[in-house]
């Protein structure tokens, strides 16, 4: 379909000029609309191209990649924002991972990164997505960090058959359920918050003795499911459990602290902003309540929750505990001197650990070439990791994408501010 | 009644920084009957100006100085520099359009608020800053008698808002600074031609009510412990809604519509949920809005002809 196609009112006229001027002017008009709308269909099929990679590119034979080129791997995570110390704490493990493994696998690999604020929601990695879509060179991607970010852009990288592996998105339904949120290209390297929630409430069973609770959640996602886990747990156990709700928005907790009973033990508090565990802590001892905070992974961060007593669950351990892990945290601490080792960083090691693993594994199957990226997925789930930089060895599940034998650990925060593992 | 006693001094808090804030608008808008909606904003650049004063003398953790003298800096210097922004925003925005429309300078005046919130991002970035309020003053002093709670912060922000309320209501009624910002409201003509210099009264009302949200900023940052770019929005808004439902323009009206506010908040969290907090709050303008259009205790428009 073009401009110039004969339109059939377009005849000869044989009036005055006054008519075949008007005549021309409603030929232009005509032919004006005509081009309009062939553009605008244009723009509309280019449009469901770029929504739907696989609808251009589909039946194609993916192009190969050498693998003696040098391949990308993308990172995605929140660089900028108020997440932006997990992101820049996962990319300088991606980067040492990268710069230290390339030679053990024999790869040229370059990292890509991508910026996805959590405060300007699942737009960023979506973006990104497209991109990392398109550029054949990127042979995986670590990340997406959160989970909102993993839902929205799984499909996208499920098409064009590229494997995202997230080293920090805890959402269980990602990958569990009737109602799957991510693809079956779509991996993770920490446990989710099936396994969080309960393991939460077990410590404060077990350990804590609790018998009442407090439990409040933020009217999103994350918070909801990992509260209703450890409320199933604590009541199953014959704990009381009091569930308050409020908006993600709060800031002023005090009067929900009013609310919290003299004699309750622990706040099971899941939020994703750690400042928030923090002034709702101190608006606790505001009020003389004995009742401790006991935050999820989304509160996990020494600089921003640091009110000793409380407690924390994270994905990952102290890696120091295991001494294989020394010449690599060393080699990390020298390119790093300013970071401190804390839990958000290492699963990245672990995450990239993966991906080269089986790009390496796809690039020997295929001859020195990966022919399809589908390859790479096709071999992240048989990876298995000894030594594992979280401690153990590494290894899928065979029903799900999910680590097998994820385990939480349990932190206090000591007066120093420091966090003791405990649990 | 725990619960009820608590609850109001949870109210008294939040309350009175609504009130100290909606303090600005009513006298912007008493003298030149303009919404400052750059208000919020003053309030969040207080706060972090008290925030880097916290910081500039060596943090929450380890001051450089005593304690009570790093409260006292930041207050000053959070209130001097939120009230030269004020003047400074009076005088570059407002001051060029004071004899167009009231729409012109509405609209200005929500540009500015969006102009000093992307400005705070620049300058200060998207992270939330902590005061780490907990580590100047510990958060379990403070009087704990019987079914009363009330940390030291809260016992400070409530009485220094208290005695800059009362100093406000006395400089109005008593200063001649005050008495001109009266006569300026009630007739500016009237009152240049009998010699008010306008222009100084309209300053001062811009420097005060400035000082003020400083101030309120520092209160915050101390009590909820946190100051980021974003904070000025709500806060304003609720403070605009207390002086509208206290009667805008009235100074006593702020005052008590602030901690109208404030008390409705904390009551609904306690008593329903916090998730119908802002429902409560709006509700409740809207209803003052219908029985009584002129606020709690303001007084009915006067047509001059």
């Amino acid at each position: 379909l073009t401009g110039q196609q004969v339109d059939p009112n377009d005849v000869e006229y044989d009036g005055n000029q006054y008519l075949e001027q008007h005549h021309k002017g409603g030929q232009r008009m005509k032919r004006a609309i005509a081009l309009a709308l062939v553009a605008a269909i244009a723009a509309m099929l280019a449009a469901t191209a770029v929504a739907r990679p696989t609808a251009a590119t589909g039946s194609d034979a993916q192009q190969a990649v050498s693998c003696k080129s040098t391949l990308k791997i993308a990172i995605v995570t929140p660089l900028t924002g108020g997440a932006g110390f997990l992101g820049n704490a996962q990319l300088s493990w991606a980067k040492y991972a990268v710069k230290t493994l390339q030679s053990k696998y024999g790869l040229k690999v370059r990292l890509v990164t991508g910026d996805t604020p959590v405060e300007q929601g699942p737009a960023p990695a979506q973006a990104l997505a497209q991109k990392y879509v398109a550029d054949k060179a990127v042979v995986a991607v670590i990340g997406p960090a959160t989970s909102g970010a993993v839902a929205a852009t799984s499909k996208t990288y499920f098409q064009a058959g590229l494997a995202h592996i997230s080293p920090s998105a805890t959402r269980t339904s990602l990958t569990q359920g009737a109602a799957k949120e991510a693809t079956s290209a779509f991996f993770r390297v920490v446990g989710g918050d099936y396994i969080q929630g309960p393991s939460d409430a077990k410590y404060m069973v077990d350990k804590l003795k609790v018998t009442k609770v407090v439990i409040i959640d933020f009217q999103e996602p994350y918070s909801v499911g990992l509260a209703d886990a450890a409320q199933a747990y604590l009541k199953s156990k014959n704990v009381t459990v009091i569930r308050e709700s409020t908006s993600v928005k709060t800031t002023d907790f005090s009067s929900l602290v009013t609310k919290v009973p003299n004699d309750a033990q622990i706040v099971f508090f899941p939020t994703q902003q750690p400042e928030d565990a923090q002034t709702f802590g101190q608006q606790l001892l505001e009020q003389g309540k004995r009742a401790k905070v006991f935050g999820g992974d989304g509160s996990n961060s020494p600089e921003k929750f640091k009110l000793a007593g409380s407690y924390v669950s994270n994905f990952a351990p102290d890696i120091s505990g295991f001494a294989y892990n020394k010449a690599l945290i060393d080699g990390w601490k020298k390119d790093n001197p300013k970071s401190s080792l804390e839990s958000f960083g290492p699963p990245t090691y672990g995450a990239v650990q993966v991906a080269m693993n089986a790009i390496k594994r796809a690039c020997t199957a295929g001859n020195g070439q990966i022919k399809d990226r589908r390859d790479v997925v096709r071999n992240v789930k048989r990876i298995v990791v000894k030594n594992w930089i979280l401690g153990g060895d590494f290894r899928f599940s065979t029903k799900t994408n999910d680590p097998l034998n994820a385990r939480f650990y349990i932190f206090q925060i000591q007066s120093n501010g420091s966090y003791k593992l405990v649990g | 009644v725990d619960t009820f006693i608590q609850l109001t001094l949870n109210g008294l808090t939040l309350g009175s920084v609504y009130a100290l804030i909606a303090l600005g608008y009513s006298l912007v808008y008493g003298i030149l009957k303009l919404l400052n909606f750059a208000q919020g904003e003053v309030y969040m650049m207080g706060a972090f100006m008290g925030y880097f004063t916290l910081v500039a003398l060596g943090g929450a953790a380890s001051p450089a100085v005593p304690v009570a003298f790093v409260l006292v800096l930041m207050f000053l210097v959070a209130g001097l520099s939120a009230g030269v922004l004020g003047v400074a925003i009076e005088r570059f925005a407002y001051r060029p359009l004071r004899d167009a429309p009231r729409i012109a300078p509405l609209i200005t005046a929500l540009g500015m608020s969006f102009f000093l919130q992307s400005t705070a991002l620049l300058l200060f970035s998207a992270d939330v800053r902590n005061m780490d309020t907990s580590e100047l003053i510990s958060p379990s002093t403070g009087i704990h008698v019987g079914p009363l709670d009330i940390s030291l912060v809260r016992i400070l922000v409530i009485v220094s808002a208290a005695f800059l309320m009362v100093a406000l209501a006395r400089f109005v009624a008593q200063t001649k600074l005050g008495k001109a910002m009266r006569a300026v409201a009630y007739d500016r003509e009237a009152a240049e031609m009998m010699g008010i210099d306008v222009d100084r009264t309209i300053v001062a009302a811009f420097f005060i009510g400035s000082v003020l949200a400083g101030a309120a900023g520092v209160m915050v940052g101390l009590v909820f412990d946190r100051v980021w770019h974003l904070m000025g929005f709500t806060a304003g808004l609720k403070a605009f809604t207390a002086a509208v439902v206290g009667g805008i323009g009235n100074i006593p009206g702020a005052m008590l519509g602030g901690l109208l506010i404030g008390l409705a908040e904390a009551f609904t969290a306690g008593y329903i949920s916090t998730t119908f907090q802002n429902l409560i709050v709006f509700g409740l303008l809207i209803v003052v809005m219908l029985v009584r259009p002129t606020g709690l205790l303001g007084s009915p428009a006067i047509e001059k002809v």
